[in-house]
């Protein structure tokens, strides 16, 4: 037997074990109920982000950074540290808006305007891997493996499409990596999440 | 009949036929409150009372969602809100839903040029724009990025912002699920405008059935629906008018016919012993109508009220008459002190009919001519129409115990004098308490209703209605323009922590002036691009993506401005209607306060201005402390020129005998009252009223010299069938569910029956 069959015995044999593997262990190809599994069952997460606004009216890209942290089921902040400081906080239903500029307001998220609340909405949501909630401003898809998975909404409503086109969620495993909204006005953001491990 | 009979009964029929014809084309009715008010009210006054009769907040309906989910009340909150949209009878509708309507938004966006406050010949300079534009950029760098994108080719100065940013964000109840909702989220919460003005209780209860149907339409699982608001009201009054009063009303007269047929034990009498009131009904009727331009409402529920004192008079008359006597002989024996009891009730109101207040005046008129009509109608035309009273079989026999009642009541003087003491010095014990000024308490509304509306409008956080500020101005654009001054010091009064927010009419409509002064400020397409090419050199923006921004300020500087009739159908035009109210002296321009904390700052600070400050609940308490003021007084000169007739008919001590058991009674009358735990109203008075003219005519007979004990006995017997009737009518009306009609009810059944007892114990002359 040459090397070259060798080889190929031998590949042959690993896709066949890979096959029977498979087979054995049944893994599901991924979907949005496993996504959503797989994200439900992380309790707290922190993370930073840089978020970069790139848009036709602009010289250059708007840069923003800062932190959020999640805690489950349904407690998320926003921390934006530069260009200004501005602190978004959800508590359930109830948006506390920070900025330097004003006093702080609570609201009810959902009489939060619909680009804010429904884009804040959406990242708890995906975080806390609740479909439901998900569902009801978006239409839900997820495509890629587990540890390399992308959710893509698109708004059930005119009053969010009015501001958004489209979201997007990428990340591997339970982990978010980077959001990315396409605005109705023509904008992109691109918010690249750094979790930290805990 | 003779010939003189028959004179007296043609010009009778030909007096009433006259009265109907008139009436018929010319009697209007008014439920305006203010007719019924006293001309010299302060202007405050005249506005609260505006506000109550056809001020946008009158047609308002609260509604409330309760008894389900949280989610499912605001799904139904939703739904309800779009079902009410479509039916087009109500000119807003709001539940909250994202704060303001997108056709709001539009319209705001669409005049932000006008509505801005920070539109200055200035902001449109080189300096200016940058300025604007750097924070503009800022914003872009916030969660609300996405918001100010969305607009900025259009709006990069952020004038949209700026509108937005006088409208109160904390001035509405709290939001859930995107609706509004009670604080402790068990009720979702609506406002409703009705098209229909809140006093048509026809229109008011269409409008409340259009609501429930649609809520009924929806079949929601669980839960239920309130309702309140003056329409509401109006139209729940109506509905208890038709289920309560007419079961009272037909109850009462059952009793009133059982007893006098039980008297008479003859149709025909029966028949005709109504004659006399229902003719003071339409000559009193028909007097105020030539008097006054409208009959009140509440003139003719009181009237009528104290009409029920001459439905007595013609039982006088029959229950007297000997057997076989002919009514006109009867009359010969009576008349003076049936003439007086149809006089003491005519001056004691006469007094009332020269009062400058229109409503005192009319009832005053009303009662004057009706008694006196009635009294007439007794004199004359009974005894026309029925000239020998057939013989009453049984009149006396049924009603001995009534004949030892009598005489044992004398005996029984002691007992009472000392009772009537107590009376006295409970009503000095409690003189403090005695009055009820609370304007609302006038209302017909139960107080579990009341209740309601008062926990819905909290939930709503519906600005404080107590504390206004208040300009008078001729025009429409002058009210504006003071709406905007006040704006401008009320800014300083919250900066000061005297209040926590304010909303003014200029607000949502800027005057004339002021708009035409923004438009004045925005410069001509050409210079505004080099401007702005000048301002975004070195800023992070980009040239050349500004063209709607352009073409919009090109179009504001040529566009008319901003009317009522842009705003009409919006949430705009509700607030505006709210806070610019026209009145016959011209506009009065309000600004409606939130959590006012020092009232007498802002007062001070109101007249320094030129404005007034209105502590609403003071006012209306004082607007009916006035009235009722008046009416005692008109009441006290009534009951002087009383005392002065009987003195001068009956001499000192006939007037004393008479007049002393009746005031006894409506001692006992109020000190029982009080002891039940109420207080006085108006509607009381009218009832004390009423107890004091039936009361006089019960001691005038009793007081009476009759030639024989027989005589005397049918005169106490009259007297009882009276007393009898009057408490059967009033004691059904004691039993309803309307808070005036019970009030009035019991204060005049209780009254009765204390004046026949008292009467008896005193006014009657020893055997």
């Amino acid at each position: 037997m040459t090397t070259g069959t060798r080889r190929l015995a031998e590949a042959a044999a690993a896709v066949l074990a890979g096959v029977a593997l498979s087979a054995a262990a049944a893994p599901r190809p991924l979907d949005a109920y496993l996504l959503m599994r797989t994200l439900a069952s992380v309790q707290t997460a922190s993370a930073t982000f840089v978020e970069t606004r790139y848009s036709p009216l602009l010289k250059s890209p708007l840069v923003s950074h800062g932190s959020l942290s999640y805690r489950r089921p349904d407690q998320l902040e926003k921390l934006v540290v530069s260009p200004q400081k501005e602190r978004l906080a959800l508590r359930g239903d109830r948006l506390t808006i920070d900025t330097a500029a004003a006093a702080s307001r609570e609201i009810d998220v959902g009489a939060a305007p619909a680009g804010i609340g429904a884009l804040i909405e959406a990242v708890r949501a995906t975080r806390a891997g609740d479909l439901a909630d998900l569902e009801r401003n978006f239409v839900v898809e997820v495509t890629g493996t587990r540890d390399d998975w992308r959710l893509r909404l698109k708004p059930r409503t005119a009053d969010v499409a009015r501001y958004i086109s489209a979201v997007s969620v990428w990340g591997s495993g339970a982990r978010l990596q980077r959001i990315e909204v396409w605005e109705a006005s023509g904008d992109r953001t691109v918010t690249e999440v750094e979790e930290a491990t805990d | 009949m003779t010939n003189a009979a028959r004179a007296r009964v043609a010009a009778w029929l030909l007096a009433l036929g006259a009265c109907g014809a008139w009436l018929y084309g010319h009697l209007t009715l008014t439920t305006d409150l203010s007719a019924f008010l006293p001309p010299s009210t302060t202007p405050a006054q005249r506005i609260l009372l505006g506000q109550l009769r056809d001020g946008a907040a009158s047609r308002l309906i609260l509604i409330g969602l309760e008894g389900a989910p949280e989610d499912a009340l605001a799904r139904a909150s939703g739904e309800l809100a779009r079902r009410l949209n479509a039916s087009g009878e109500f000119a807003y509708v709001g539940n909250g839903a994202a704060g303001m309507g997108s056709r709001e938004q539009a319209l705001l966006f669409e005049h932000r040029y006008l509505l801005s406050p920070a539109v200055r010949a200035e902001r449109f300079s080189v300096a200016g724009l940058e300025a604007a534009l750097a924070e503009t950029y800022r914003l872009l760098g916030t969660s609300a990025g996405v918001l100010v994108r969305a607009t900025l080719p259009a709006d990069p100065t952020g004038e949209m912002a700026q509108v937005l940013r006088q409208f109160a964000p904390d001035a509405g109840p709290e939001t859930r699920h995107g609706v509004w909702f009670s604080r402790d989220g068990h009720r979702a919460l609506l406002v409703a405008q009705s098209r229909a003005p809140a006093f048509d209780a026809d229109a008011q209860r269409r409008v409340v059935q259009t609501i429930e149907k649609a809520y009924a339409a929806m079949r929601p699982a669980t839960g239920h629906i309130l309702l309140s608001g003056p329409g509401v009201f109006a139209a729940n009054i109506r509905d208890t008018v038709d289920s309560d009063v007419w079961r009272l009303s037909l109850l009462g007269a059952a009793l009133v016919l059982a007893i006098l047929y039980a008297a008479y034990r003859s149709l025909a009498i029966l028949a005709v012993s109504f004659l006399p009131a229902a003719t003071g009904l339409v000559i009193g009727v028909t007097a105020v109508g030539l008097g006054f331009d409208k009959l009140q409402g509440i003139t003719l529920g009181f009237g009528v009220t104290l009409l029920g004192e001459a439905v007595d008079y013609p039982t006088y008359l029959f229950m007297q008459a000997r057997p076989g006597e002919a009514l006109g002989e009867a009359l010969a024996r009576i008349g003076t002190t049936l003439r007086l009891a149809v006089l003491t009730t005519v001056l004691g109101a006469l007094a009332m009919a020269l009062s400058s207040f229109t409503g005192l005046a009319q009832l005053g008129v009303f009662t004057v001519v009706g008694v006196a009509a009635a009294g007439a109608a007794t004199r004359w035309v009974v005894p026309a129409v029925l000239p020998v009273r057939p013989d009453l079989p049984a009149a006396g026999r049924g009603l001995p115990w009534l004949d030892r009642f009598a005489d044992a009541a004398r005996h029984a003087r002691r007992p009472a004098a000392a009772l009537v003491l107590g009376a006295l010095a409970v009503v000095a014990w409690k003189h403090d308490r005695l009055w009820d000024d609370d304007l609302s308490s006038l209302t017909p509304v139960s107080a579990s209703a009341k209740r309601l509306d008062r926990d819905l409008r909290a939930e709503l956080g519906a600005p404080d209605l107590r504390y206004l500020v208040v300009a008078r101005a001729a025009t429409r654009e002058a009210a504006l323009q003071a709406s905007e001054a006040m704006a401008a010091w009320l800014d300083d009064a919250v900066r000061r922590g005297w209040l926590a927010g304010f909303d003014v009419a200029s607000t949502y409509l800027p005057s004339k002036r002021t708009q035409e002064a923004r438009r004045a400020a925005l410069p001509e397409r050409e210079v505004l691009a080099a401007r702005l090419d000048g301002a975004l050199r070195d800023s992070p923006f980009r040239a050349g993506g500004f063209a709607p921004f352009l073409l919009d300020v090109a179009r504001a500087r040529t566009a008319p401005l901003l009317d009522m009739r842009d705003l009409e159908g919006t949430a705009l035009a509700f607030r505006v209607e709210s806070l610019l109210v026209r009145n016959d002296d011209g506009w009065n321009a309000l600004a409606t306060l939130r959590a006012v904390s020092a009232p007498a700052e802002l007062a001070r600070e109101a007249s320094a201005h030129g404005t007034e400050f209105i502590d609403l609940k003071a006012e209306s308490n004082t607007l009916v402390a006035t009235y009722k003021n008046q009416a005692l007084r008109y009441i006290a000169l009534g009951l002087a020129c009383i005392a002065a007739l009987l003195a001068f008919a009956l001499g000192a001590r006939g007037a004393a005998r008479v007049m002393a058991p009746t005031l006894a009674a409506v001692a006992l009358d109020v000190a029982l009252l009080l002891l039940l735990g109420k207080r006085l109203s108006l509607f009381n008075l009218v009832a004390l009223l009423l107890v004091v003219g039936v009361g006089l005519n019960y001691a005038l007979f009793f007081a009476g010299r009759y030639a024989d004990s027989a005589d005397k006995r049918r005169a106490q017997r009259a007297v009882a069938v009276c007393a009898g009737t009057t408490l059967s009518a009033f004691g059904c009306l004691a039993l309803s569910r309307i808070p005036v009609l019970h009030e009035i009810g019991m204060t005049v059944a209780l009254g009765a029956s204390l004046a026949l007892l008292l009467a008896a114990a005193f006014a009657a002359r020893p055997a």
